[in-house]
Parts: structure tokens; C-alpha cells; sequence
């Protein structure tokens, strides 16, 4: 074959590439109203409303109750929001245009998953501080760390489970209605995990289900119950989740919509 | 046209593909298809729906994995350094789009950061300015009209210089003047050295702008010549003269070879 036009000086690396979408993924997800509402306010509505008047005590300790907002937006910000945002752009043709890039594929989603863990840590804080200042849940400097990595580890068990979602589902719209079907069973499981209120069958499923064992992590990370054998097996639930949904959602993933 | 090179210097080949296959499970697409676009030249890729266009193009730019054959962009083999290829394609899709919450200046950032090309804003404006979207650089894609879209698209298949450049039928719902202003754009592509295989449906734009074409059917590629070329050669066709309405053009070639009947 005969030598080409040697043109383009391309930076091979993929630091410049996941640099260039960070940037932009970044951007987009400060611009997308719904994504942020979903990120911030649902995670606070849920701390006022169960720690109000009576209902404070169905819901257990205010570490619980911190918990609790901190896994609804986790499932919010993973399972629905970055499910919901990859199929669409999926639809629009966004990834054929990144993958004829010679950005390494793995860098596109690789920036897509690292927002949404920035955005799991941003709302961790904003809940945890609101939690300090309006109810007075104060932690030690080693809880507020381990809650922090908790709730990383917890934003990868949901966004493995939006993976899952998006790799399975191949359209936006159905996605958009199953999102909404699943969004409730995974906040109710986590918050009937710590409470006897619907018998002891369902507590079992609902405490080893995603949403129970961030739950179970996240109050054993804030100090409401010792770092037992329950929050051992907790952590090895939760990361044979991210294995098995993550390894689902990447095997079963199409680039393109249909 | 392209300065013709000495009688006994092959040319200079900007993308070559050989013996290219392609299945969806049971269905070839792509059944061993060989063509060369030459540096500096425009090569058509016509063909009527599911001949296997878009499939090969995919192939090439590495939308998909091939089943078979080899393709070389430039002295790059593509299947060996796939990424080291594309740094060396432009690619214009036949849908595309972008980040729907991106404005254009930020879109320009974003690709000139995947082929690792650094521009100040001011040289993005510069940029916008060519294709006479200075004044959308705050805008999102969609707020663009037809023609300023496929401009902009454009823009971005070229934002890292690339030597080949490839357009999946990009002239496909432009009004005639935003047509005419994309053949003045690919034959500008062209005199900047670079080398353009686009696909169309449009035989007038394979006439137009194309030095040479090929014509594909059921993942196929049946000829290869120039336009001229090709009437010439099959002017006496039995099944072209059929196809013809007095003076044989390049679609009654393309009928005659491709025939009649409606493709899904």
C-alpha cells in the first residue's frame, strides 16, 4: 500500500479524550433541570418528610433517616437519571458520534460514570450537611469519610443497575415508563428495611435488596449500629451488585437505538 | 479534477478496502467488497436501500467489527490500530447528533479534545465564523436549522484535519441552495488535499461532484469507473437502454444494473 497524507498529530492517549467529555458530561448534567432536581431536592424532601412530626420514629434513629434520603438519591441520581439520559442520547445518534472519535470506547461511558459518582458525592454532602445543621445528625470525621465512600460504593450498586436498565431496554421511551416502575420498589425496599411495618419475610428481601444493604452500609458507616457481621455481608452483597448488574448492563449494551 | 499522475506511478491511496464482509447473523450485508479511494479524490458510493452502503461505511469507520477483508486508511490497517485509523478519518453520519445540552462552542471543544487538537475560543469563533455560525455559537444543535446542522456536522468531521473524509449521504434533506453550498464545501474538501467517499442516493450529485463512483447492490459492488465511464461503458446494455429516456444518464446505469424494483 502506498504512504497517505501523514497529516493529523493526534494525541493517542486517552487522558485528552476522557478529559474533553468530562468537560462537556459535566456541562450537560449541570444543564439538565430534571437530573439536577432529581440529584438535590428529592434527597432533601425525603429527609424533611421523615423526620417530621410523628413519622420520625416509623423511620428509626435520624442516622436512618439520613440513610434514607442519602440511598433515594442514589437510586434517583443511578437507577432513573443517568438510565434515562444515556438511553436518550443513545436514541439521538450522541455515542455513534463519539465512537467514530478515536476516543477509546471505554472513555465515553468510563466520563459518564465518574459525573454521576461526582454527583453521588455532591449530594451525600449537601444531605449530610443539611442533616447537621436542620437536625443535628453529627458524625465523627471517620464517619463523615466512611459514609462518603459508602455512599461511592452505593452510587455504583444504582449505576450498575441503571446500566443493567439501559442495556436491556433498548428504546428511551419504554425505558422512561420502566424507570418509573422500578423506582418505587427500589425506594420502598430500602425503606421498609429497617422497619417491621410490612412482616418479617418481606424486611429479609428488603434488607439484602440493593437498596437494604446501601441502607444497612450507610447507617453502620454514620455509627447508628456497630460495623457487625450484617454490614460485612452488606458490602459483599453490594459488590457482587455492581458485578452482576454492571457486567448484564455492559454485556447486553447497544451503542445505537432502533 | 485531480492532476493526473504519471502513467506508471499507482496512485496514491487514501483509504483501500479488500474482500470486506459484513453479516447480521444469517444475512451477509457486505459480501466481499474491494474499493480504493486514490488521494485527493471525491469517490461515490451509490446504491439503492439495503445494498449494503452504510454497513460498509460503518465498517471503515469502525461502527462495527467486519466479518472479514481489510481495511487500511491510508498506511494505517484498521483493524490492527483502530483508534490510530479514525484520528485519520472525518466522519459525517447519516444521523447524527449531539449532546442536546451542549452549545456549539461547546461541542467544537469537545471534539477537538477527542482527536487531541487544542483551540482557543477565539480560534473556535474563527472556525464558526467559516461556516457562517458566528452568530449560534451559544445555540444548541437542535436550534439549528436543516442547513446549519449539516454544516456544523460538517465542521465537526473536519475539526482535526483529517486526510479522509467520509459522508454518509449528506446532502439527504437539503433545500437546492444548502445542497450547492455542501458541493461548493466537499470540492473545497478536495483542494485542501484532502480525500472525500461519500454515499448518495442522488445521481445528479454523483455526477456533479464524484470523480469516480461504484455501484453496489446485495452488498456487492457491481462497477467502478468514472460517471462518464460508466455510461460509456454501459451505454449498450440491454437492461440500461430499457431503463433509458433518450440520452442514457448515470441513473438509467444505475436502474439498468440495480433494477426497478422498490427497496426497503
Amino acid at each position: 500500500m502506498s504512504a497517505a497524507v501523514d497529516r493529523p498529530r493526534i494525541d493517542a492517549s486517552w487522558l485528552t479524550p476522557l478529559k474533553a467529555l468530562l468537560r462537556a458530561d459535566t456541562a450537560a448534567q449541570l444543564r439538565s433541570y430534571r437530573a439536577l432536581a432529581l440529584t438535590l431536592v428529592l434527597p432533601l424532601i425525603v429527609l424533611v418528610v421523615t423526620s417530621s412530626g410523628k413519622r420520625a420514629a416509623q423511620f428509626g434513629s435520624p442516622d436512618i433517616r439520613v440513610g434514607l434520603a442519602l440511598t433515594v438519591g442514589m437510586v434517583s441520581i443511578g437507577a432513573i437519571a443517568y438510565s434515562t439520559a444515556t438511553a436518550q442520547d443513545r436514541d439521538r445518534g450522541v455515542f455513534q458520534r463519539l465512537r467514530v472519535t478515536p476516543a477509546p470506547t471505554w472513555t465515553i461511558m468510563g466520563s459518564r460514570w465518574i459525573v454521576q459518582a461526582v454527583a453521588v458525592l455532591l449530594m451525600s454532602v449537601v444531605v449530610l450537611v443539611v442533616a447537621g445543621v436542620v437536625q443535628g445528625v453529627q458524625l465523627s470525621a471517620d464517619g463523615y469519610v466512611l459514609t462518603l465512600m459508602v455512599a461511592l460504593l452505593g452510587g455504583a450498586v444504582f449505576l450498575s443497575i441503571g446500566q443493567a436498565i439501559v442495556g436491556l431496554i433498548p428504546s428511551a421511551e419504554t425505558l422512561n415508563a420502566a424507570g418509573r416502575l422500578l423506582y418505587l420498589p427500589l425506594i420502598f425496599l430500602s425503606l421498609f428495611g429497617h422497619t417491621n411495618a410490612l412482616g418479617t419475610p418481606i424486611e429479609l428481601i428488603s434488607r439484602w435488596s440493593p437498596g437494604g444493604c446501601v441502607e444497612t452500609l450507610l447507617s453502620a458507616a454514620m455509627g447508628a449500629s456497630a460495623w457487625s457481621g450484617e454490614a460485612w455481608g452488606a458490602l459483599l452483597a453490594s459488590a457482587a451488585y455492581v458485578l452482576v448488574f454492571a457486567g448484564v448492563g455492559i454485556r447486553w449494551f447497544r451503542w445505537a437505538g432502533r | 479534477m485531480t492532476a493526473t499522475p504519471p502513467a506508471t506511478a499507482a496512485p496514491r491511496l487514501a483509504l483501500r478496502v479488500d474482500g470486506l464482509r459484513v453479516r447480521y447473523g444469517p444475512t451477509i450485508a457486505v459480501d466481499d467488497v474491494a474499493l480504493d479511494v486514490r488521494e485527493g479524490e471525491i469517490f461515490g458510493l451509490l446504491g439503492p436501500n439495503g445494498a449494503g452502503k452504510t454497513s460498509a461505511l460503518s465498517a471503515i469507520e469502525g461502527l462495527l467489527r467486519p466479518d472479514g477483508g481489510e481495511i487500511a486508511i491510508g498506511n494505517v490497517d484498521a483493524r490492527v490500530h483502530p483508534l490510530r485509523a479514525k484520528a485519520q478519518l472525518g466522519v459525517h453520519l447519516q444521523t447524527t447528533s449531539f449532546h442536546a445540552n451542549l452549545t456549539l462552542l461547546e461541542i467544537v471543544r469537545l471534539y477537538a479534545g477527542l482527536y487531541g487538537v487544542s483551540l482557543s475560543a477565539e480560534q473556535i469563533r474563527g472556525r464558526l465564523e467559516e461556516i457562517n455560525l458566528q452568530g449560534e455559537a451559544r445555540k444548541r444543535f437542535r436550534e439549528l436549522s436543516g442547513g446549519q446542522q449539516q454544516r456544523f456536522s460538517l465542521l465537526i468531521a473536519t475539526i482535526h484535519d483529517p486526510p479522509l473524509v467520509l459522508l454518509d449521504e449528506p446532502t439527504a434533506g437539503l433545500d437546492p441552495q444548502a445542497r450547492r453550498q455542501l458541493w461548493d464545501r466537499i470540492e473545497r474538501f478536495r483542494k485542501e488535499g484532502r480525500s472525500i467517499l461519500l454515499t448518495t442516493h442522488s445521481m445528479e450529485e454523483a455526477q456533479a461532484v464524484c470523480d469516480r463512483v461504484a455501484i453496489m447492490d446485495r452488498g456487492r459492488v457491481l462497477t467502478v469507473d468514472t460517471p462518464a465511464g460508466l455510461i460509456e461503458a454501459h451505454r449498450s446494455d440491454p437492461r440500461v437502454r430499457e431503463a433509458a429516456h433518450g440520452e442514457v444518464t448515470l441513473e438509467d446505469v444505475f436502474i439498468g444494473l440495480t433494477g426497478r424494483e422498490l427497496r426497503d
